[in-house]
């Protein structure tokens, strides 16, 4: 039996935004798989908790930067399918206009400014974002994702030396998912530390694991803070699954080949009763059921499906 | 006045027009100043300058982030090669911005030392902006003497939108061209005509204004009188002027001292040859032999004599 926590109207909502986001995430999945869309998406299944997070302390005048696997924190800020999927069906009417697509979907109304689909292309773009920040309006942080691929580039260290030396008050959030398209950071490089690169930079350094959400926030509030009021950049790990991996029937590999998720429908997710796709900590749905007893999750489960297909319909 | 001295002039005082400038790039404010280029820029205001890292990817990244927030920049460099670093950025985040209604408001320059002036070796002597402008469908300008100076900084330096603004190493110390008055500037200082002639027309593009003075003084010298051009643009734009004084002329010299394949006078001969009445055409390249990566003088030298001979030669 899991343990019931006092829920109070707050901490209820964030449970379910991870929920809403990942069965959000399983439509979209559907109607790829049904062949709807004729943009790439890369959905970012298992980054539920981080994204919800991160909109949990986002004021209205603080801002974004995304990367191409933008799914997640786009329906977070958004918090709704439909102009969403509008916009992967590159409708007028969608929340690009039909101008973005997937990779480069933003929303500045809700604070995501600028989306990039080139690898480290967004952390100078972040610096440049949170130094007119930083004169305008010195209350507001900017945040900028990045993906373990994407500190591979040389953007990535340029700008971090920007950031410090520059004074920026940038939250540098890397979702470290050990994979760049197919292959394993142990298969294409030597690690490397990012805590003492930060030590280096002289920069605060923290690291998520294990897909809290209530802890992520009070970490991400606690790193704001502290961005804000050293005016100097934050660079955070955070250790994310990116879930949906499946394997495919060749005759080499009797147990099929592994296929990690990249892009595309997976054909290992169905959208049917249950949002759980892993059970293990890999899997914010996983770790926020502690939360609730078997039926709430369920029920809560049910309810927003049948509010989402209502949504898009 | 020196020509690095007259655009110096020019920057800052447009520069002191507009508060609220970000102004950066390595050493701009320290040592020699870019040689000059970037020396006593005013920072009163909400002006500020910031002596950068040696990052130039992130350099133009940062530009446009600042763009994306409504500021308004320019990013002051030495060597058009280092540019290559942030192609992605002149590409790429500039297709975001503007696709979509974010920074339309906001000015971003970039201001490279082209160096021209020879003796680099393999690298460090790229003179071919318009390369880099077709590459990233953006504006970009040459300035070669006092009249294109004033009209291009003023117009766009500091203006909503992006461009780049190429200044020559070589014409750095030498004194700066000034004709006078100048005929005819059309396409937003994209070209200017500084003479009217009846025999030939003689056009110039990227920093070869220089060489096109002295191919019409050595026709003036044959008596015969031509019009010169200087193109500016890096990018195609309506040349109708220019195009209308060939159909007058009857005959073409169209020189460029751009070290690239597919250089800005290849497009510009597609319209000519729409012209009707052109009746000869001569066409200046630089000249690419099997030493051109070496530290040479990197000068361009056109044969006048032969020119005026092959323009008349049926």
């Amino acid at each position: 039996m899991g343990l019931k926590v006092k829920l109070d109207h707050v901490d209820k909502k964030i449970l379910e935004n991870i929920l809403r986001i990942r069965l959000s995430q399983m439509v979209v999945n559907e109607e790829y798989k049904a062949g709807k869309f004729k943009i790439p998406i890369h959905l970012s299944l298992g980054h539920e908790s981080l994204a919800v997070a991160v909109d949990a302390v986002m004021r209205d005048d603080d801002r974004l930067l995304l990367t191409h696997r933008n799914v997640a924190y786009n329906l977070a800020r958004e918090r709704a399918l439909s102009p969403i999927l509008r916009e992967y069906c590159l409708e007028g009417d969608g929340l690009g206009r039909a101008a973005l697509g997937s990779m480069n979907l933003m929303n500045p109304k809700r604070g995501i400014i600028y989306t990039s689909s080139i690898l480290g292309n967004n952390f100078p773009v972040a610096a440049g974002v949170a130094f007119q920040r930083k004169n305008n309006n010195p209350e507001a942080i900017t945040i900028v994702l990045g993906g373990d691929g994407s500190i591979e580039e040389g953007s990535f260290y340029e700008s971090v030396l920007m950031a410090r030396t520059l004074r920026l008050p940038l939250l540098i959030l890397i979702e470290n998912n050990d994979w760049s398209l197919a292959t394993r950071i142990c298969e294409r490089r030597c690690d490397f530390s990012l805590k003492k690169l930060a030590d280096s930079f002289s920069l605060r350094f923290d690291e998520f694991l294990g897909n809290d959400p209530f802890e992520y926030i009070e970490k991400l509030e606690d790193l704001k803070s502290y961005a804000l009021k050293n005016e100097e950049p934050v660079l955070i790990q955070a250790h994310v699954a990116t879930l949906g991996d499946w394997r495919l029937q060749v005759p080499e590999h009797p147990d099929g080949k592994f296929i990690n998720y990249h892009a595309g429908p997976t054909p290992s997710v169905e959208l049917k009763h249950s949002a759980l796709l892993k059970t293990s900590n890999d899997d914010p749905v996983f770790v926020i059921s502690k939360y609730f007893n078997e039926n709430e999750l369920e029920r809560m489960t049910k309810e927003l499906i049948t509010q989402i297909q209502y949504e898009i319909r | 006045m020196k020509y690095v001295e007259l655009i110096n002039k020019k920057i800052c005082e447009e520069i002191s027009r507009h508060e609220d400038l970000v102004l950066f790039g390595q050493n701009i404010s320290a040592g020699s100043c870019l040689g000059g280029l970037t020396k006593n820029i005013p920072i009163q205001g909400g002006r500020k300058i910031i002596n950068s890292t040696n990052s130039e990817n992130s350099l133009v990244g940062f530009g446009f982030g600042l763009m994306l927030e409504g500021g308004s920049s320019i990013f002051f460099m030495k060597q058009l090669d280092f540019l290559f670093l942030g192609i992605d950025h002149i590409v790429n985040t500039y297709n975001i911005i503007r696709n979509t209604n974010k920074g339309k408001s906001s000015s971003f320059t970039i201001m490279p030392v082209i160096i021209d002036s020879g003796y680099q070796g393999p690298q460090s002597s790229s003179n071919n902006l318009a390369d880099i402008c077709s590459m990233a469908r953006v504006s970009g300008y040459v300035i070669n003497n006092i009249h294109d100076a004033k009209e291009i900084i003023s117009n766009h330096l500091v203006s909503p939108g992006f461009r780049i603004i190429g200044v020559s190493q070589r014409l750095f110390q030498k004194e700066i061209i000034d004709f006078g008055e100048q005929v005819y500037t059309g396409g937003g200082g994209g070209f200017f005509q500084y003479t009217k002639g009846r025999h030939a027309s003689i056009v110039c593009f990227n920093f070869s204004l220089s060489q096109g003075m002295e191919l019409l003084e050595a026709m003036k010298n044959n008596n015969f009188s031509a019009s010169l051009f200087s193109v500016n643009t890096c990018t195609k734009i309506n040349w109708k002027s220019i195009l209308d004084d060939i159909a007058l002329t009857g005959r073409l010299v169209v020189m460029d001292d751009s070290k690239g394949s597919n250089i800005l006078l290849d497009a510009f001969l597609v319209d000519v040859n729409a012209v009707s009445g052109c009746k000869k055409t001569v066409i200046m390249r630089r000249n690419i032999d099997d030493n051109w990566l070496n530290p040479i003088a990197d000068e361009v030298v056109f044969d006048n004599e032969q020119i005026i001979s092959d323009l008349w030669r049926d």
